[in-house]
């Protein structure tokens, strides 16, 4: 009789670096082949219970707390949810002082992640020590001078944030209909000098991709493996021109193959996006109904699809902006169109940050900006509204249906994490398997199949602030039977301890 | 002079036991005037806090954790020189000691003292949820203890 087959689990958790806890499960056959491989996300819990009886006017001020790390993307997904609720057109000035401060954040968050997120895995390398993979590698990378900049850029778009929307950990000024308050010349003056600022940090921020990633033939290489590949559907917002757009527009989905699937108004959302649970995660992971969910697979009979900058640069025809159009030319030269390469994420989101930097500054040198009237009183009877924009991780939908009153009777929540988790999934599993073979499992393997997840920069619940309760990184092994037969932790200092 | 006191209210109101560090914070802010000691709340998370951690003589974090190793309530005194060892790699990633270590690299001036009351949570992701009783119940500790170690710098 034949041995039955016993099934080893490598379990990483937390994973580093990210914002948040995350844990991943490799599970190994006898041979140490890997069979599967699951990421674990703990998700925020309840929200269309937290959200019912509340009157719908409130949830910018409540949803911007929901996440520590983008309370204004949050912010204006139920500002714009409050704007179709109340049928209401923002008045014109109120809309682009709105674009004006979420293209600001968009900066912000693209190059604190570029630096300090991402930038472990690019900017000090892949291969590099684990004790060097972190913000102070970066630092002895590129330099205290850039350090600095980085920070003091940072500093100088937070306070034009808090100047026109109130705190920038928790604007309070998107109002169905427009803003609360107006730019003064004074004001428009302070964006104006920013933006320009912006463009040249986000200019100096792609040389600097250039010079250490591009150059280096390893990271390009990196970049066009086979095991961060997946041939998916993409999904983001562009506007008439199909251009890039993070505030506003239609959803366009274009297919593997990279013609347009289909193109729709964000409140139709739900013919077009189904959501399915797994057993195994607490996750709702999102697809396309049409094709359909087909399980964790790509192609273009599958229904899965991605979002964030590498999905947004898929979905749009060119960049709105010259220098980021520039930018974005050399990418579909270097890289072709569709680009599946997961970790080409990192490049997109530097072209979208000088688009970011660029739509600032048109916006800042509009005249309308300062335009005293910001906003259009509605009076349309409330029944339901959706808003959407793409946040820095991707396109985030806020819905709420209400009563006559504007008390919310149903909210529906979906975030960039959802809409990616299908392929954050498979990406885990992919580089799991295309780089974990024989009984062998080091850190410099382990950290490559984070890598494929990191490079989604996925929010991981929201509770994001927590202080390390663990050990960074620990792996178990263990039979099918649950017991534990090893472990092997990687202790703050990055070392390894094997039991 | 005397020194310059912080404390740092972590947390998130509408998240359930994650409440706790803002609660903490409250308190805090009513025993003491501002002109001694500096109470601030933040649900900010990662390099976000380094507009916090700066500027200081001392520095008192309150922050919920989850280690599943303690009950919750638990609450656990962390010395910054406890974890020093790790800048960067820590669990969180861009977390408070990533802040800490960065503005420290970059000449920024950050306290030396900087002590964290960490208070196990039981559930810090459930939209308005309620505090665990033994979390609510660890407030008027967690905030004694902060007193104190406010009062009495070592």
């Amino acid at each position: 009789m034949p041995e039955p087959t016993t099934t080893r689990t490598i379990t990483i958790d937390p994973i580093t670096r990210l914002e948040g806890h995350g844990k991943i499960d490799i599970f190994l056959d006898d041979a140490g082949v890997v069979e599967r491989a699951y990421f674990q996300v703990p998700e925020l819990r309840g929200f269309e219970k937290f959200a019912q009886g509340r009157p719908a006017e409130d949830m910018p001020q409540i949803t911007s707390r929901i996440c520590g790390v983008c309370p204004t993307a949050h912010h204006m997904a139920a500002t714009k949810a409050l704007d179709d609720l109340y049928k209401v057109t923002p008045a014109p000035a109120g809309r682009k002082i709105r674009e004006l401060v979420y293209s600001t954040f968009m900066v912000e968050d693209h190059s604190l992640h570029f630096y300090f997120l991402g930038g472990p895995d690019f900017v000090v390398g892949p291969t590099a020590p684990a004790a060097e993979r972190n913000v102070l590698g970066v630092i002895a990378k590129v330099g205290v001078d850039v350090g600095k900049k980085v920070i003091a850029m940072r500093r100088r778009l937070r306070e034009l944030t808090s100047l026109a929307a109130g705190k920038a950990g928790h604007p309070v000024f998107g109002l169905p209909g427009g803003v609360a308050k107006r730019l003064t010349a004074a004001d428009q003056e302070r964006f104006k000098t920013v933006a320009a600022e912006a463009v040249e940090f986000a200019q100096f921020t792609l040389q600097v991709f250039d010079d250490i990633v591009l150059k280096n033939s390893d990271y390009v290489n990196l970049i066009l493996a086979d095991f961060f590949t997946h041939r998916t559907y993409y999904m983001g917002l562009v506007d008439a021109q199909n251009q890039v757009n993070f505030y506003d527009g239609m959803l366009r989905v274009v297919a593997p193959e990279g013609q347009e699937a289909v193109k729709f108004a964000p409140n139709k959302y739900l013919d077009y996006i189904a959501e399915r649970v797994e057993p195994w995660s607490y996750m709702k992971f999102c697809y396309l109904k049409t094709p359909g969910w087909q399980g964790f697979t790509d192609g273009a009979e599958s229904g899965v699809y991605s979002v964030a900058p590498l999905a947004r640069l898929n979905v749009a025809d060119r960049m709105a902006t010259p220098l980021a159009q520039q930018a974005y030319q050399k990418y579909v030269a270097t890289l072709g169109k569709p680009v599946h390469h997961t970790l080409a994420n990192h490049w997109a989101r530097v072209i979208e940050l000088l688009y970011a930097a660029e739509r600032m500054q048109e916006l800042a040198n509009d005249p309308e900006i300062i335009d005293p009237n910001v906003r259009t009183l509605p009076t349309a009877k409330p029944t339901e509204g959706v808003g959407v924009v793409e946040a820095p991780r991707g396109t985030l939908i806020h819905h709420y249906q209400t009563d006559e009153r504007g008390i919310i009777t149903k909210a529906n929540l979906i975030v960039a994490t959802q809409n990616n988790a299908a392929r954050i999934a498979m990406s885990v599993e992919k580089a799991a398997k295309g780089l974990i073979s024989g009984k062998q499992v080091n850190e410099g393997l382990l950290n490559m199949v984070e890598m494929a997840f990191r490079a989604y920069d996925p929010c991981l619940g929201c509770a994001t602030h927590s202080l390390p309760g663990s050990m960074p990184l620990s792996v178990r092994v263990r039979g099918r039977n649950g017991v534990t037969l090893s472990t092997l932790d990687r202790d703050a200092d990055g070392k390894i301890r094997r039991a | 002079m005397a020194a310059r006191v912080r404390v740092l209210g972590l947390g998130n109101e509408i998240l359930a036991d994650d409440a706790l560090g803002i609660l903490a914070a409250r308190e805090l802010a009513r025993l003491f005037p501002p002109a001694e000691v500096e109470v601030i709340e933040s649900s900010q998370s990662g390099l976000h806090l380094l507009d916090y951690v700066t500027g200081v003589d001392r520095l008192v974090v309150i922050d919920t954790v989850q280690t599943s190793r303690a009950a919750p309530g638990e609450i656990l005194v962390v010395r910054e020189e406890d974890v020093r060892s790790a800048p960067g790699t820590a669990a969180h990633g861009t977390g408070l000691f990533d802040a800490l270590a960065l503005a420290r690299q970059l000449g920024f001036p950050v306290p030396d003292d900087v002590v964290i009351l960490a208070v196990e949570a039981a559930d810090c992701l459930t939209l308005g949820g309620p505090m665990h009783p033994a979390v609510a119940a660890a407030l008027p500790q967690v905030v004694a203890k902060a007193r104190a170690l406010i009062r009495n710098p070592r």
